[in-house]
């Protein structure tokens, strides 16, 4: 019995399909009767839930035929904005979208065609497939606050980055800026269980979050003063002698530069930066490096700080080699590419990309580590070693400002189209007011998502997306990983959703690159990945049944055989490659992106510092807020703010309150709690209001409330607070004050 | 004769609110209907030297029912497994059942006009299957099973810790234990 | 939706109000008949006893959350709640048997049978001292409810069952006077009765104030100077208690009249009060944040045909 619903019953069929709300990609049950999916469960089997769902993944029978969700394509009759729809067939749409792009290139040239994506839950190596047979190199998601940075960082010093944590092994666990208990469920649940058995966790973390609350030490740092922190912790390693002497010597090459160029930054020197105590310094860098093996867990943080985010990730990943922590068993491990199945990259067609439109891509110029310039040589390094290069969907893309400043101003170039798939930028994408000029600005978009989100509403075209128990999945962490988790569909998609597969496929179809596309489902293009492996099955649904994870065997010490995918084949503590694109071949200090010490007259309008944070359960990014079940938990946004600090602007726990940056003002309810230091605010993020009228302003609409309490009106993504190495823009570390809401201005949100 | 109980190791509880949802959907209770509230306890203490746990909550099954005592009906009856329920059809919605428990964990459905409560998923339970709100726990945090055998996970974790019951004092002996 | 809806509301409390009222009318119309004026029954008020308690049995049925059902409260025997209803039964009945002996009509051919009289006063006695003190012992039982617990609730509503009934048996005497010298003397015990009412009173909140634990402390505040307190101290204190007390004693009848109406209207106050004081449980912790954060039920998205 699942509730109601008896699984006893005849014809109930399990399905082995998997959650879709996040990329942990939980294994799911789904009992499936004449294709319709009567309940689901966690699947006990799958390695990294058993069992388990969180808020997100139960609710996927709600989220399937909920009666907000897009079902059909819809075209825009009305104003832009203003929310009247047709709907029509598919392959209407279909048609007179490729003819519209068509005419675009033919007018301004592919590159004025630019996608915008969301996070990893769509079949984004086949959009990439589609950009690069239509000659467009301007893709972007919202990676660089997610991971990538990251990747192409660590991967110019070390050769590839560490996503697999052998943390069976572990003695110490850093949770940089990583909140498991509020995202990532199957990882808190390892560091539970191994706590219990003695290992040491650290969360670095401006807040008293869940994780921290199980922490053995928690460091609140000032957000955005990471990098003081990592440098702080690289001296302390260095000058006490706790770094490991024999890999530091056999296998790094830089370590004389670096021991000099850390010199000054003692944890007295990071003190007044980070607003730790030198002890609390010590007492981190020391657990970090006198309990081996140890992890390094990366977090979004990082990757959100704006301007010091690249050399922060550069001087984290000194750490793990100052400390050996890599690729041994217990340490962080560099699996690399998959050897043994077609990767995202294998399926991108990169190739078809000429050399003349890679140029074009916007940010390239300015940001050269996650575009062509810095993916070239990473690939160029990674193949000789790995045989194999990582994902350009998501490790090269455009620079997501950049673009959207592009489609206001033109410059460099006109941008005319933007296709939008399983993202709502407004919500989602840095500084709202710039993202929304340019949604409303931009002469052809298409919109591919479950909802019509504020977003859409400026969307020519809405295409109904498969969701949840709709697609088969291949979770292989972007392609980057070895390993290989599957599900299947529970059923057929309902109603004419497809994949964002087909919409890609189908586009490119219509515009004469069928030659190129030999699948006519996911599934044959999911075995054409998983086929190499070389089970003696015949269908990707077959694998999944019989097969469904792929876990090669674990090899340790692969540099010890091949070498570190290096120019020198050894860690670079001075980072050769950073100094070819023209970046700091050291992690040089630079302060949080604006910050009482560089900034102070800023400081004097905007005293507090302001974060806005990361994932909070139950919902995921700007997901969910129309689940009724959810919602219910959470109906209003809160900010955290410290009673002292509070009391002195006489705001009350649950009170609305304007946080504003230089940027803009947007307004949350008051959480009072001593979770956050005095002069610092947490704000959740990417708000809106599905109840509330969808329609633009100058219709009467509110937008979804879209302006009113989200997170991003206060972020900055102008170029001198991008982070220079990968272009992440400022979400955290920034200025901002704190008053509390007129009654007068308070039109209820709620 | 079983006698089921659910011990929450709060050492082990996140508070993600996975049990709450699950229950709720797949219970498929009305929307503001909470049989599994998960409340935050802190953070105590003043930043940065704090402590904070979570504490998942549902019916306690007590030994010792108000509720049952309350009834006017005979609707809420403790089965012999000592699961507290209501059967629906005896319910007539006068809320003695809701004022007389201590742990707020009895419900009015203002659909059906009856008190609704967690049952421990006594469908499930019969069937030898673990109530949704265990199922879901990704964190291991909610364990359930049998009291009266000795060697159960449930026995054993109570008795090599100081589990405790909420609210003691009030003499209704609840069948939840917390591990803090 | 919002809490409010999830325990016991006005309706509730004004079956308290008129059972408690009703009840303690017949105790005392059935204690003056006994033992001090054998046989001076006042039609109109003891009609007025067992009506009010049907009045309040009204009330109850609409609180339910399944009025058609409520026949079913008779069912579990080892429940206040069941033990009450049977008791407001039998007192309906007694009560309404005991008023037809007033009636002055052939077909009430029992009218001269006085031990048959005597015998209903008596059951009246008990059941309706039971009636009007039940309510108290009903909300003194809750442990949960900080504000209610304890024997004392219990006097507070058999104290103001009488008062609320002698102040009724007054109105009722005026509008058809019997010339019956016991009810005339009742304004001076019910000025008396006020004074204590509110000495009780006072002491009551004093005691859960400086009480046991924090939840009474905090239950006894919402009274004292929280939301409760405008009502408590205005319309319950001065115009339900202290106001009436004076006009009691100045034998104008206009005055008394008026002043049997405030005490009433005190009851109803107090009984609401009561009732609404028991929203707040002993609340574990982090439940109260967590709750009060939970939509009201008023909110847009709720509106929602969403899933």
């Amino acid at each position: 019995m699942i509730g109601k619903v008896d699984l006893t019953q005849e014809g109930v069929e399990v399905k082995k399909s998997a959650c879709y709300f996040c990329h942990q990609n939980c294994g799911v049950l789904a009992y499936v009767k004449d294709d319709k999916v009567l309940a689901i469960e966690g699947d006990p089997e799958f390695p990294t839930n058993q069992g388990g769902l969180c808020c997100r993944g139960n609710i996927a029978l709600k989220h399937l035929d909920h009666p907000d969700r897009v079902n059909y394509p819809l075209k825009r009759v009305g104003k832009r904005g203003e929310g009247k729809w047709e709907q029509i067939p598919w392959d209407q749409a279909i048609s007179e979208i490729s003819a519209k792009l068509s005419s675009i290139r033919k007018e301004f040239g592919a590159e004025a065609v630019a996608t915008a994506g969301g996070t990893q839950r769509t079949d984004d190596w086949s959009r990439r497939r589609f950009m690069n047979l239509f000659g467009s190199p301007n893709g972007f998601h919202n990676s660089h606050l997610c991971w990538i940075p990251t990747f192409m960082v660590e991967t110019a010093i070390y050769g590839w980055c560490p996503f697999d944590l052998d943390i069976g092994g572990s003695k110490c666990i850093v949770l940089w800026g990583q909140n498991p208990g509020a995202s990532g469920m199957p990882e808190a649940h390892h560091v539970a269980e191994l706590q219990e058995k003695g290992l040491k966790v650290i969360v670095i973390d401006p807040r008293f979050t869940e994780s921290a609350s199980k922490a053995d030490l928690w460091l609140p740092l000032r957000p955005g003063s990471d990098l003081a922190l990592a440098l702080a912790w690289i001296h302390v390693i260095i000058y006490e002698g706790l770094m490991d002497q024999e890999f530091v010597m056999e296998y790094t090459e830089g370590f004389e530069a670096l021991a000099e160029h850390v010199v000054d930054f003692s944890p007295e020197w990071a003190a007044e930066r980070t607003w730790l105590t030198p002890e609390q310094i010590r007492a981190g860098a020391h657990m970090y490096a006198m309990n081996k093996p140890g992890n390094i867990q990366w977090g979004t943080s990082v990757d959100q700080i704006g301007k010091p985010a690249g050399a922060t990730m550069h001087a984290r990943a000194l750490l793990r080699a100052l400390t050996g922590n890599l690729d041994c068993p217990g340490a962080d491990l560099l699996t690399g590419p998959s050897q043994d199945y077609l990767t995202d990259e294998e399926l991108e067609g990169n190739q078809f990309l000429p050399e003349e439109q890679k140029a074009k891509q916007i940010g390239a110029d300015k940001f050269p580590m996650v575009t062509w310039p810095g993916y070239s040589k990473i690939c160029e390094l990674t193949k000789k070693t790995w045989g194999k290069v990582p994902t350009a969907e998501w490790m090269c893309e455009a620079h997501p400002p950049s673009v959207f400043r592009a489609i206001i101003n033109s410059d460099p170039y006109p941008v005319k189209a933007l296709l939008v798939s399983a993202t709502n930028p407004l919500a989602s994408y840095g500084e709202t007011n710039v993202v929304l000029e340019a949604l409303r600005k931009i002469d052809f978009m298409v919109v591919c998502d479950y909802w019509v989100t504020p977003s859409a509403m400026f969307a020519d075209y809405i295409m109904p997306i498969a969701g949840a128990l709709e697609r088969p999945i291949i979770t292989n962490s972007y392609g980057c990983a070895d390993f290989m988790l599957t599900a299947q569909r529970a059923i057929k998609p309902m109603y004419e959703r497809r994949n964002d597969f087909n919409f890609w496929r189908d586009l490119g179809v219509a515009l004469g690159q069928e030659e190129n596309w030999p699948w006519k489902t996911v599934e044959e293009a999911y075995f054409s990945a998983i086929a190499p492996i070389g089970h003696a099955v015949s269908t990707f649904d077959e694998f999944v049944e019989n097969v469904r994870f792929h876990f090669p065997e674990r090899e340790y010490f692969k540099y010890k055989r091949q070498g570190f995918a290096t120019p020198s084949g050894k860690v670079e503590l001075y980072s050769s490659t950073l100094k070819d694109l023209g970046l700091p071949p050291l992690p040089e200090y630079v302060g949080p992106s604006e910050n009482e010490i560089d900034n102070p007259e800023l400081a004097e309008k905007f005293p507090l510092v302001l974060t806005t944070g990361g994932g909070f359960m139950p919902f995921h990014h700007s997901e969910h807020f129309q689940i009724k079940d959810m919602r219910f938990l959470r109906h209003t946004p809160f900010m955290d703010i410290n009673p002292a600090t509070a009391k002195e602007m006489s705001i009350e726990d649950g009170d609305w309150v304007w946080i504003e940056t230089a940027r803009g003002r947007m307004k949350q309810r008051a959480n009072l709690t001593e979770a956050i230091h005095p002069k610092v605010i947490f704000t959740q993020r990417c708000w809106w209001y599905p109840e509330k009228d969808m329609r633009d302003f100058e219709f009467g609409g509110e937008l979804g409330g879209a302006l009113e309490s989200n997170g991003n009106i206060l972020t900055s993504t102008a170029d001198d607070y991008c982070d220079p190495y990968s272009g992440s823009w400022a979400n955290r570390g920034l200025l901002c004050r704190v008053y509390k809401v007129k009654e007068s201005d308070l039109k209820e949100v709620i | 004769m079983a006698r089921y109980a659910m011990v929450m190791d709060t050492r082990r509880c996140i508070g993600c609110h996975s049990c709450t949802v699950a229950c709720k959907v797949r219970n498929e209770l009305p929307t503001d209907m909470v049989y599994n509230p998960v409340t935050t306890d802190g953070p105590h203490g003043t930043f940065p030297n704090l402590n904070m746990r979570f504490l998942p909550l549902l019916c306690m099954h007590c030994d010792n029912s108000p509720c049952v005592d309350a009834c006017p009906t005979g609707a809420s009856i403790q089965a012999k497994n000592g699961i507290v329920h209501v059967e629906d059809k005896k319910c007539v919605g006068c809320l003695s059942c809701i004022m007389a428990c201590p742990y707020g964990a009895r419900y009015h459905n203002h659909e059906t006009g009856a008190v609704n409560k967690c049952n421990f998923c006594l469908d499930r339970v019969e069937e030898g299957l673990r109530p949704h709100c265990v199922e879901t726990c990704h964190q291991h945090a909610r364990i359930f099973g049998d009291l009266d055998d000795k060697n159960s996970e449930v026995s054993k974790l109570i008795s090599e810790n100081k589990a405790v019951q909420l609210l003691p004092e009030l003499n209704t002996d609840p069948c939840v234990f917390y591990i803090y | 939706m919002s809490e409010k809806h999830q325990s016991w509301g006005w309706m509730l409390a004004v079956d308290f109000f008129f059972a408690g009222m009703g009840g303690a009318m017949l105790v005392i119309a059935s204690v003056i008949d006994l033992f001090i004026a054998p046989g001076q029954v006042s039609l109109l008020g003891n009609l007025v006893g067992p009506l009010c308690m049907c009045v309040g049995c009204g009330f109850l049925v609409l609180e339910l959350g399944r009025p058609l059902q409520a026949w079913r409260v008779f069912m579990n025997p080892k429940a206040i709640l069941t033990f009450g209803a049977w008791m407001m039964t039998f007192a309906i009945i007694s009560g309404f048997v005991y008023a037809s002996f007033a009636i002055n009509h052939s077909l009430i051919f029992w009218r001269e049978w006085d031990f048959l009289r005597q015998l209903l006063a008596l059951v009246n006695i008990v059941t309706g001292l039971v009636v009007a003190t039940y309510p108290g012992v009903l909300l003194g039982r809750h442990k949960g409810r900080p504000f209610w617990v304890g024997p004392g609730i219990m006097g507070l509503f058999l104290l103001s069952s009488m008062v609320t009934a002698l102040a009724l048996h007054c109105l009722c005497a005026m509008i058809a006077p019997i010339e019956a010298s016991v009810l005339n003397s009742l304004p001076k015990l019910l000025a008396a009765l006020l004074l204590v009412q509110g000495l009780l009173w006072a002491g009551y909140l004093w005691i859960k104030a400086t009480g046991t634990t924090a939840a009474e402390s905090a239950s006894a505040k919402r009274w004292i100077s929280g939301d409760l307190a405008k009502g408590f101290r205005i319309y319950f204190l001065l115009v339900g208690t202290l106001v009436p007390m004076i006009m009691f004693l100045i034998p104008v009848s206009i005055f008394q009249g008026l002043a049997a109406l405030m005490v009433l209207f005190g009851g109803v106050i107090m009984r609401m009060q009561t009732v609404t004081s028991g929203n707040d449980r002993t609340f574990l912790p982090g439940e109260l944040q967590y709750r009060s954060r939970l939509p009201q039920g008023k909110e847009k998205f709720l509106k929602k045909a969403w899933m």
